[in-house]
């Protein structure tokens, strides 16, 4: 029997590459979720995973790292919170494009 | 309000779901204040069978800014003898001040460093200048900056 595809549907999940799958400590919502201030997860919501190893959601951390008496460090461990390229100011960098995509 | 509320919001399920051992809630109506009590489970002689009420109050940017924690007093509440807690009811602990806050708290780890914060103390005496203070404080309790004279209690 010859079957001959017309037409099919592809239906992908992604999540995050970070490696324990946890909520982002300051708004307490999954990774795979948006900060209380989005809508869509994905590229509009990223990530920020700092040196020290912790990671937040973007909006969130940059919301904690702009009061003054946050002093610039990490919510978790008071280390200084920069971005993994060493920039030195946090949330320049973001974690890249939702990897894992799987088929 | 959206920040404070969606975090709270997720607290309050988990706090519905189980809190740990002597931390119970009292009132959660909205995201402004709650009432929440506490007590010291070890056999310390200062707290035993005595239940403490805590009063949080959200702002808006919790919690970017930590909430304002109290001891309320009432008939069968009383504020809880501490070299660090005042008879009004404000408390001196580093991680509800500016300095000593990070957004990672939440209702129930506070409840539990209050909670432990207890259980450690031997000392059943108020802060030093503690009449003085009650008598002419005007401020609120997270614009105080407290001097952190004695950290072994």
């Amino acid at each position: 029997m010859k079957v001959k595809i017309r037409k099919w549907n592809a239906v992908a999940t992604w999540r995050w590459d970070i490696p324990e799958d946890d909520v982002c400590g300051i708004c307490q919502v999954h990774f795979d979720g948006t900060c209380p201030k989005c809508t869509y997860p994905g590229d509009d919501c990223k990530l920020l995973s700092g040196k020290c190893g912790h990671s937040f959601h973007e909006h969130c951390i940059d919301e904690w790292i702009k009061q003054e008496t946050s002093k610039g460090q990490c919510p978790m461990c008071r280390q200084k919170f920069e971005g993994p390229e060493g920039t030195g100011a946090a949330a320049n960098e973001t974690m890249e494009d939702p990897a894992d995509m799987e088929v | 309000m959206a920040f404070a509320s969606k975090r709270l919001g997720k607290e309050l399920a988990k706090i519905h779901g189980s809190l740990p051992p002597g931390i119970t809630l009292v009132t959660a109506e909205g995201f402004q204040e709650w009432l929440l009590d506490i007590q010291v489970l070890d056999a310390n002689p200062i707290y035993m069978n005595k239940t403490f009420r805590l009063k949080f109050k959200f702002s808006p940017s919790y919690p970017i800014e930590p909430p304002e924690v109290t001891f309320l007093n009432t008939a069968d509440r009383p504020v809880p003898m501490h070299p660090h807690i005042y008879s009004n009811g404000i408390i001196c602990l580093d991680l509800l001040g500016q300095q000593g806050w990070s957004p990672v708290q939440n209702v129930e780890s506070i409840c539990m460093s209050l909670q432990s914060m207890l259980t450690g103390n031997t000392k059943n005496e108020r802060p030093e200048g503690d009449e003085q203070f009650v008598a002419s404080n005007r401020r609120r309790p997270r614009d105080i900056d407290f001097y952190y004279h004695d950290n072994t209690v």
